[in-house]
């Protein structure tokens, strides 16, 4: 959680059960009335919150309980947030908070990836709900605009689409989802799928009309992202990349997720990608085969996707903390399924 | 003078000292940073690479823009040589020849046009012209000859309205001199009317070339942004300004990307300079003669 | 039509001429008749329709949106507000120097150039004899023939009125029109351009609305006056300055109002 600069947690220790370390809030006896309970083992990186498998940190697999002192440490972050409780990282001061209730108030702003945005809105309705007097607001501009904006403090919260350059400030990383990216074409177009090969020729410029992938004859309209987006970058790396082909100069090039899912629709020949939550109005091609869902995502199948993330500059902001783990708790992972992204843990 | 008014008289021209210092400071220092940044684009990519190369490519790192300069200047171009004349014939009907009435409707109107967000001329060229030329003429719909379009209808205005006002600023004694010899009302316009609102005139074409040249969203919305040369009227390119507001939110902070998004713009600036420039020679070459 | 009877010394008769600016009337049954080689000068005070009068005479009224002539006006017996009379023709034939001078912006010669190619004279030979020739009459030969390229608008105002004078007679017209013509100079230039009209008229008629008495004894044969839109009093300039029919005339020459 805190990549980057990875204090392997703070582990405190909170209570010792040699083996298996069982939780329940409040401080209940150890029955099914219980309404979270969180399973951890010594040195594994993976534990179960009511019965279900998680990564302890999915971003970093060597996080375990261990043993010290004769006592059991485990990461405070993933206790306490699976509680429903809100962690503070005070990096000055070496200090961790742990908050339970009290009433959350004030804004986030966040900025970013068009990928994010479906989620990120529905993330804040839901947290906003909750917190009636928190006010989220959200601005697109693409993964580099999240990146800039949150490192130079002009909005709380970043959101990304593909992992941090080296050449990116040094920014604290949140994983919120995991996130397919379909290739959509105008849905007169007679073709139902393509391979992946098929695909990079396309974005090569070496295949340009769509009979030669088995449609009708017509030239193929080309729709990409710019330079520097996060879903162009996956596609890049995934796509085109292990082929050893450029992306052609010819392509139509769209600011975000929407303008390419517009420019499709309504252009009988176009073809483009977009992350899943922008397949409306289009059809979604068979990648290899494969149908570009959820399912084909998680059992490794569907051949494109990519992590979706928050970005913030420090761990100070309580509110901004609170948002992000609701955001990967159950609840929020809850609603990453419902808008047709990909849960984190599995 | 006073005591009083001397102080006051003191005050307003330190005031006004004040205030065009500071705009002249924002200004520059605008200017500073362009050069700043705009100049490590030609270093990191090379003078020559960057201007007569056609590569764009965040990941081989390599950057340079002759299809972007080309593809302004075409798009500029193209519009001006449609509403330059297109405007002036407006201006000069506006101007000498639709009765009153007429003109008391269309000039306000105009006026109105003028004020129109370009953005909104952007989007009515992606949902109305786009899918025509589509349709019609082949291609991706998207193209220079959208673009083109799409700045005629924005910049028209600006001309007409300028240039009728340049024209009606003309000394009516000009015209009646003009008459009373015996020329004919053509003439007139053509002969004394025209020359003596030349300055107004080339103000109007510059004007609307700089709004045409500096135009980023609307162009952008039609243009396709493909980064190459356009062919033909149908075919898509990319322009420096377009270029610049579709990647500017995603380069990376202090990259060789973002410095190339400045090169850009401080490609911009020198084009600008130098239709600036023309203007000003022009305008100083019509007062000689007038 | 009504004939005059002594019609060949007529160059233009003005017939129950009256005249509107939309609705409103600025010239009442306005007769005159302007005889041949004569200088007829045009009194009265300030709006009572002097100009207006003048530019009845070469049409430059149709310039004026609502603008309408009644009744007959005839240039050599000819009604000039027929339905086939040329204005440009009319123009060329009649023609007008203004109030204030105003030379177009461009070179001396240019503006003297200006008229005779739209009569569609190219031969230029031709055209810079014919500019000589009414520049040397206006006397401003002398004081511009060195630099006929340079811009009109840097002569000084008796220069310029000059050279629309010079402008107006290289076009070999038959009458000229003159509003005021030296109401913008000093003594000096106007004593040239009195001179000058003095000689012009033995080749023009010449008619000139004037608010100076002095000047309008001093160079005109006929003087009409007008008051209020009417034309009071119009006769030999002799007679209208030592016996003048009207007490308005009289009180007007004694300058006791206007
Ligand atoms: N273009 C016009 N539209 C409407 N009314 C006009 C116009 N020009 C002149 N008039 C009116 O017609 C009347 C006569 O004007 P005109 O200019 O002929 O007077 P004038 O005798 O030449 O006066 P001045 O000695 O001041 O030059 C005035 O009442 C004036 O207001
Ligand atoms: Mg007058």
């Amino acid at each position: 959680m805190f990549k980057r600069n990875k204090i392997l947690s703070v582990i405190v220790g909170i209570v010792a059960i040699l083996g298996i370390a069982s939780f329940m809030v409040p401080s209940n006896a150890l029955t099914a009335t219980a309404k979270t309970t969180i399973e951890l083992w010594l040195n594994k990186p993976q534990a179960k919150v009511n019965g279900e498998t998680r990564w302890i940190d999915d971003t970093n697999h060597s996080v375990t309980p261990i043993s010290k002192w004769g006592r059991t440490l485990l990461p405070v972050r993933f206790i306490s947030e699976n509680f429903g409780l809100v962690t503070l990282w005070d990096a000055k001061e070496s200090k961790v908070t742990v908050m339970q209730g009290g009433e959350l108030a004030g804004t986030i702003s966040e900025a970013g990836s068009t990928s994010v945005l479906p989620l990120a809105e529905k993330f804040a309705l839901a947290f906003m709900k909750k917190h009636p007097k928190v006010r989220i607001s959200y601005t697109g501009g693409g993964t580099g605009a999240g990146i800039k904006q949150s490192a130079g403090g002009t909005v709380d919260i970043g959101a990304a689409s593909r992992d941090l350059k080296i050449s990116e400030p040094d920014l604290m990383v949140h994983a919120i989802a995991r996130d397919g990216v379909a290739i959509i074409v105008n849905k007169g177009i007679g073709i139902t799928g393509l391979t992946i090969d098929q695909l990079g020729k396309i974005y090569a410029g070496q295949v340009t009309d769509w009979k030669d992938v088995g449609g009708k004859s017509g030239k193929i309209n080309v729709y990409t992202r710019e330079e520097g987006s996060g879903t162009r970058d996956t596609f890049q790396s995934m796509v085109l990349d292990p082929a050893g082909l450029k992306m052609s100069p010819a392509c139509l090039a769209k600011k975000s997720n929407g303008e390419i899912q517009m420019s499709v629709q309504s252009d009988p020949n176009g073809i483009g990608y977009v992350s899943f939550g922008y397949t409306e109005g289009v059809k979604g091609l068979l990648l290899n085969g494969k149908e570009p869902t959820i399912e084909n995502v998680k059992n490794g199948s569907y051949p494109i996707s990519r992590r979706l993330y928050f970005l913030t500059k420090h761990n100070d902001n309580l509110l901004v903390q609170a948002f992000i783990a609701f955001c990967r708790s159950d609840e929020g992972q809850k609603i990453v399924s419902q808008e047709g992204y990909i849960q984190l843990a599995d | 003078m006073s005591k009083h008014e001397q102080f006051s008289e003191k005050l307003g021209k330190s005031l006004i000292f004040i205030f065009a210092s500071i705009s002249l400071l924002i200004l520059l220092s605008i200017v500073f940073f362009i050069f700043r940044d705009g100049f490590l684009a030609f270093k990191e990519n090379g003078f020559f690479h960057f201007i007569f190369g056609h590569d764009w490519n965040v990941q081989d790192n390599t950057f340079s823009v002759l299809p972007l300069i080309v593809g302004s200047l075409v798009v500029t171009i193209g519009a001006l040589l449609f509403s330059v004349p297109i405007g002036f014939s407006c201006a000069v009907f506006l101007a000498e020849i639709a009765p009153e009435k007429v003109r008391n409707i269309v000039k306000p109107a105009i006026d109105i046009l003028v004020g129109i967000p370009s953005v909104v001329f952007g989007l009515l060229g992606m949902i109305l012209l786009v899918p025509y030329i589509r349709d019609h003429y082949g291609g991706p719909g998207l193209s220079i000859l959208a673009a083109i379009i799409v700045l005629i209808l924005m910049i028209l205005p600006t001309i007409i309205a300028q240039a009728e006002d340049s024209i009606r600023s003309v000394p009516s004694s000009f015209k009646n001199a003009s008459l009373a010899m015996g020329a004919t009302h053509l003439q007139t316009i053509w002969n004394v009317i025209l020359p003596c609102a030349k300055s107004g005139l080339v103000s109007s074409v510059m004007l609307a070339s700089g709004r045409a040249i500096g135009e980023a969203m609307a162009i952008y919305m039609v243009i396709g942004n493909t980064f190459t040369f356009p062919k033909s009227l149908i075919d898509p390119s990319r322009t420096l300004t377009s270029n610049i507001v579709g990647q500017i939110e995603e380069a990376a902070v202090g990259g060789t990307h973002l410095h190339a998004l400045f090169g850009c713009g401080l490609i911009l600036l020198f084009i600008v300079f130098i239709l600036n420039s023309y203007s000003f020679f022009i305008k100083r070459r019509g007062c000689r003669s007038c | 039509m009504k004939k005059n009877e002594n019609c060949d010394h007529i160059k233009l008769s003005v017939h129950h001429l009256d005249f509107f600016y939309g609705k409103k009337q600025v010239l009442r049954k306005i007769s005159m008749d302007i005889h041949k080689h004569s200088i007829t000068a045009l009194m009265g005070p300030s709006g009572c329709g002097k100009s207006t009068f003048l530019r009845v005479m070469n049409r430059m009224n149709d310039l004026i949106p609502e603008a309408r002539a009644i009744g007959t006006v005839l240039l050599d017996n000819e009604d000039i507000y027929g339905n086939n009379t040329d204005v440009v023709k009319l123009r060329q034939r009649v023609g007008m120097v203004f109030q204030q001078p105003n030379p177009l912006p461009k070179s001396i010669f240019d503006n003297m150039a200006y008229g005779l190619r739209i009569k569609g004279i190219k031969d230029k030979q031709k055209i810079a004899e014919l500019i000589e020739k009414s520049l040397k009459k206006t006397s401003l030969w002398g004081e511009v023939k060195d630099e006929l390229h340079k811009s009109a608008l840097s002569l000084s105002g008796g220069q310029q009125q000059r050279l629309c004078i010079a402008r107006a007679i290289v076009m070999e017209p038959e009458m000229i029109l003159m509003d005021e013509p030296c109401s913008a100079l000093d003594p000096i230039s106007t004593t040239k351009i009195e001179e000058l009209m003095k000689e012009l008229v033995d080749d023009y008629t010449i008619v000139i609305v004037t608010h100076n008495m002095q000047q309008a004894q001093r160079v005109s044969d006929w003087t009409g006056f007008f008051y209020m839109g009417d034309l009071l009093e119009f006769d030999k300039t002799k007679e209208i300055f030592h016996h003048p029919k009207e007490k308005k005339t009289q009180e007007y020459i004694e300058g006791r109002w206007g």
